[in-house]
């Protein structure tokens, strides 16, 4: 296929393929740096910080948390909701990058795919712990059982019980079908006989076959298809367990695709931060070259625009609504007790994004590394206002509260980022990071050796 | 290599005929129907925002591809920059609906005279007044057409000249236009449609208004560009470039029904009578085309073009814009005629004929636009991408 | 029993498709391509047919969806209808997202099952492993000579081989299974 000169080469440095097997499989071949065991100690140990306070959590009860009548949810569903939004990201660089055929995806794919399965597995903490008793969880899941009892199919909350399980369930094969091929890279590059069986195992058996490679495909490309509306339908389902409600503030109509683009640039936030750190300290820069992070901070500024716009057309719904209440709502989120958060979050999301349209900036690593870490403290407190703001002052008066997190609450999300991170520090170690053979496959039309 | 496009006697004469079937239904319903011209009105603004939003679709889909760094699209750009030429005749159009309010020759927007006890349009007052309505419909009319036109002759330049100059300057152009466009169409959808129920919002309602524009607009190239190509134009369009343009086809009707729907249901399961008064007209006198709108814009489309073979079969992908492009002129018919007409409203030789009166003008004025430069656009870097191209899967 | 066959290489894929155009002129019986990754044409030079497992999928879809709204709407309607902020029992429009995800998620497992077994792949799974290097930069093809393993024969198909540009042209055996 033809690619136009026109276009910057994305895989740098003249190499061939032994040499992407080589570059690639050298991380897990080799003795990690003092950088990662530095990293992977920090993470773990804000990770037992967190399970401690998980345990103290479940052991004590909701109390220990600072929810309260009448904001009845805090950093937990906040967390959620930034956690699964972060996992977005990766579905759509898999799947929707896929259809919309964008070669650059192949060098980030597999980080990013693997960002979502931890992002997942720590938004899943959440839903649990809120639910205070947790050996009963299973009530969430339609079972026959004594009490002729099932779950209730007309709440949102329900409906994320299936739409989470379906994303991290799905997610997963996606992830690791794609990942067999490379797997069997490994198998045959490992020469440990104690660790070789393991990635043979893994392995499933692949030998390269072409019947192999053709029914992969056509696999691949369904699972994109379905993975696609996932990303869309996830984050609507997640946005509706605030929309369906008819508080100001949360019943809007807009709050599905709102919160999908909202997701996707928090994620692609977070797979910045992760990627330029991986491809300094892993060594493959020339795989996830400048102009990949270029068509990232793209993304981010077209998402982040789409935030922005859906920012603006609240505020002015609010008022074009002549509803007191909603009215209301808007204000007190700008002026009101929580205005340091609102007024953070309008500055991370909306006005640090639009800098990417200067495309200096677009290509500077360190400037986008500074701006990702922002744009997610932003997205952070984005699900922050909507949650406490419009919990906290609703219709009567005299019910208005404030909240507050304890320091259980703080030291559980500390933890959920050092399971997400230290998880991330050991799939590097693991598995090639970088899809090699979907590299493989545009290094002629795409590397930089071809000229034409 | 230079083809051009001749806009013979026989295409003259069809659109000039369906321009002429819709003269003769206006004139007709001004005989027959004795409603101060209401009918007529709602037909005028249903048809004229919606052929906009088809022409307006043109100057989207090139701006995006433009900003995605795109290079498929190349072969078949010059459709979608015919299209844009037809915003100057649709925004005349809305030109007139504004010197109708003005002049009070039709009701169109309550809000224009509102009821003095009407608590709720005096809480609106300082958006929806006649003055500010109009300043703002003139912006839009304005700024779309500058930007069509900055677009497409940039895309011209860029054949005449070998210059990379060009291609760089219209990235920045496209971005500009896709942030005017992306405030404008939400805020033009308010003005125009969503104030005809004007004690009604949703803040989902622009984008929705989106998505059916991006539809019914790609429903439209492709069927240009098979007719096209069955004139024997555009023979280096293959097979590949149609599975595109019917995955687009696919994906956004997808997504139409997914904004479709979460706004329904937000409502719907909110139950608050301000919001499900909407609803309720539409699944009241309206309600076999409240489902028709359904079964046809997702359904048809869904089952229809699921198959990879189905996207590069030309008849299934013309049945299938054609199916889209009568299914979304539904769906705006049910945006604004409970709204105007009521109970009143009908669908007979009037509609459809003013409706092949706006297809006929359309037309007239795409063949002419295509005549007005090489149908192959061939110094875009993107060109030889854009002819040799395969898609693997 | 142990049959033979020919395996060579190539270090291209472009050589790869050239060269087996070549072999099936030649009339040369390809027995299996190992490549590194998938390569575009081969299924066309090899004359594969469409993989069917995407119908599987569908019917899996199919099955989701169908399972999702019947067991929702028994639950609701048949078993213990309950009156949730006065919506009807049948609420078709909550039922849309429990549909809407089990749909993709019978539909995706569909496809994977069907690719892993159609393939003969699982978690370990026994593999022949012919040449080391297939998941690095080879690309290897595997000729079946099963019908005539003569001295000549063998000769005459390794000098087509060699003509067509494949490298190392070995005879083998098939390990025991």
């Amino acid at each position: 296929m033809y690619v136009s000169p026109v276009r910057e080469p994305l895989i740098k440095g003249g190499k061939n393929y032994s040499k992407v097997t080589e570059d690639i499989t050298r991380p897990i071949l080799t003795k990690p740096g003092k950088l990662w065991f530095f990293g992977i100690t920090i993470s773990s140990i804000a990770a037992v910080i967190g399970l401690i306070a998980m345990f103290i959590t479940v052991r004590d009860g909701i109390g220990r948390w600072g929810v309260n009548r009448t904001i009845g949810w805090g950093w937990g569903i906040t967390n959620l909701v930034w956690w699964i939004g972060i996992g977005h990201a990766g579905t759509f660089i898999s799947a929707i990058l896929l259809l919309f055929r964008q070669k650059w995806r192949t060098s980030i794919n597999r980080s990013a795919e693997a960002m979502t399965i931890f992002a997942v597995m720590c938004a899943g903490v959440f839903p649990l712990l809120h639910m205070g008793r947790l050996p009963l969880a299973y009530f969430i899941f339609p079972y026959p059982n004594t009490r002729g009892l099932w779950v209730n199919f007309n709440s949102p909350l329900l409906w994320d019980v299936f739409a989470i399980s379906t994303y991290f369930l799905v997610s997963l094969l996606f992830w690791y079908t794609g990942l067999i091929p490379d797997i069997a890279t490994m198998r045959d590059k490992i020469k440990n006989k104690f660790i070789k069986p393991i990635y043979s195992f893994l392995s499933f058996g692949w030998k390269g076959s072409a019947r192999h490679w053709s029914r992969h495909e056509s696999m691949s490309l369904i699972l994109a298809g379905l993975a696609a509306p996932l990303v869309l339908s996830v984050h609507s389902i997640v946005s509706m367990d605030f929309a369906t409600s008819v508080i100001p503030g949360w019943h809007t109509t807009i709050f599905p695709p709102y919160f999908v683009s909202g997701a996707i640039f928090s994620g692609f936030a977070m797979v910045l931060t992760l990627m330029i750190v991986a491809r300094k300290a892993m060594n493959i820069e020339q795989y996830i070259t400048v102009g990949h992070i270029e068509s990232m901070n793209k993304i981010i500024i077209a998402t982040g625009s789409i935030v922005g716009i859906a920012y603006i057309t609240e505020l002015f719904m609010a008022w074009y609504s002549g509803n007191i209440y909603e009215r209301f709502a808007f204000y007190n989120r700008a002026f009101g007790p929580y205005w340091w958060a609102y007024w953070i979050m309008m500055t991370c999301n909306v006005i640090t994004p639009q800098l990417f349209w200067f495309r200096k900036l677009r290509r500077n690593v360190v400037f986008t590394f500074v701006v990702s870490i922002f744009i997610n403290i932003g997205m952070w407190f984005e699900r922050f206002v909507i949650i406490v703001t419009s919990l906290h002052r609703d219709f009567l008066p005299s019910s208005w509260s404030m909240y507050k997190p304890t320091l259980i609450e703080v030291a559980i999300f500390t933890g959920t980022l050092g399971i997400f991170f230290t998880l991330f520090f050991l799939f590097i170690r693991i598995f090639p990071v970088v899809a090699m053979a979907e590299v493989k496959g545009i290094l002629k039309t795409s590397g930089e050796k071809t000229k034409h | 290599m230079e083809e051009k496009f001749i806009f013979s006697g026989k295409y003259k004469f069809v659109s000039l005929l369906l321009i002429l079937t819709g003269l003769i239904a206006v004139v007709a319903g001004f005989f027959v129907y004795h409603d101060h011209g209401s009918r007529f009105w709602a037909n005028f603004l249903m048809n004229t925002t919606y052929f906009n939003a088809i022409a307006l679709c043109g100057v989207v889909f090139i701006a995006v591809h433009m900003l995605g760094n795109s290079g498929w699209q190349v072969s078949i750009q010059r459709v979608p920059e015919a299209m844009s030429m037809f915003l100057p005749v649709s925004g005349f159009l809305m030109l007139v609906i504004l010197a109708g309010l003005w002049f009070n020759f039709h009701h169109l927007y309550h809000w224009a005279h509102p009821d003095p006890h009407d608590t709720i349009l005096e809480l609106k007052k300082g958006y929806l007044n006649i003055p500010f309505f109009s300043i703002r419909t003139i912006i839009y009319i304005a700024g779309w057409i500058i930007f069509a036109r900055i677009l497409r002759k940039i895309s011209v330049l860029q054949d005449n000249n070998n210059d990379l100059k060009y291609f760089k300057k219209s990235t920045v152009y496209a971005a500009l236009f896709i942030v005017f466009f992306a405030i404008t169409s939400s805020t033009s959808a308010w003005d125009w449609l969503m104030s005809i129920d004007a004690h009604w919002y949703s803040t989902m309602y622009g984008w929705y208004i989106f998505s059916g524009l991006f539809v019914s607009g790609t429903a439209v190239i492709i069927l240009l560009v098979l007719f096209l190509k069955g004139a024997g134009y555009m023979k280096h369009v293959n097979k590949e470039h149609l599975h595109d343009l019917g995955k687009y086809l696919f994906g956004f009707s997808i997504f139409w029904t997914y904004l479709w729907f979460s706004q329904y249901l937000l409502i719907w399961y909110g139950n608050i009578p301000e919001e499900t008064a909407y609803y309720v007209p539409r699944l009241d006198e309206y309600r076999n085309l409240f489902f028709i709108n359904l079964g046809v814009n997702f359904i048809f489309p869904f089952l229809a073009l699921m198959t990879r073979n189905s996207k590069r079969q030309p008849w299934i992908l013309a049945m299938v814009s054609v199916v889209a492009f009568i299914g979304h002129w539904i769906d705006y018919y049910l945006i604004v005629m409970p709204g105007t007409m009521g109970a009143e409203a009908g669908i007979g030789f009037f509609e459809i004929g003013m409706t092949l009166g706006y297809i006929g003008m359309f037309l007239f004025v795409v063949f002419w636009g295509l005549t007005k430069a090489s149908l192959v656009p061939e110094n875009h870097p993107y060109y030889k991408e854009s002819m040799e191209y395969h898609t693997q899967y | 029993m142990n049959t033979p066959y020919i395996s060579a290489w190539f270090d291209d894929d472009e050589k790869l498709l050239s060269g087996l155009k070549v072999f099936k002129e030649k009339g040369i019986k390809i027995a299996d391509v190992l490549t590194p990754f998938p390569v575009h044409g081969i299924d066309k030079v090899l004359g594969y047919r469409r993989s069917w497992i995407a119908r599987v999928g569908f019917i899996g879809g199919v099955l989701g969806a169908a399972s999702a709204l019947v067991f929702q709407a028994w639950v609701f309607t048949k078993s213990y209808p309950l009156n949730i902020g006065g919506k009807p029992f049948f609420a078709l429009p909550s039922f849309i997202p429990v549909t809407f995800e089990l749909t993709v998620l019978f539909a995706a497992f569909a496809m994977v099952f069907a690719f892993l077994i159609r393939s003969k792949l699982g978690p370990g799974a026994k593999t022949e492993i012919y040449d080391e290097r297939i998941t690095d930069d080879r690309f290897v093809v595997l000729v079946d000579i099963n019908e005539n393993h003569s001295e000549e024969n063998i000769k005459k198909i390794s000098a087509q081989m060699a003509e067509a540009g494949a490298m190392d042209i070995k005879i083998k055996l098939t390990e025991n299974k």
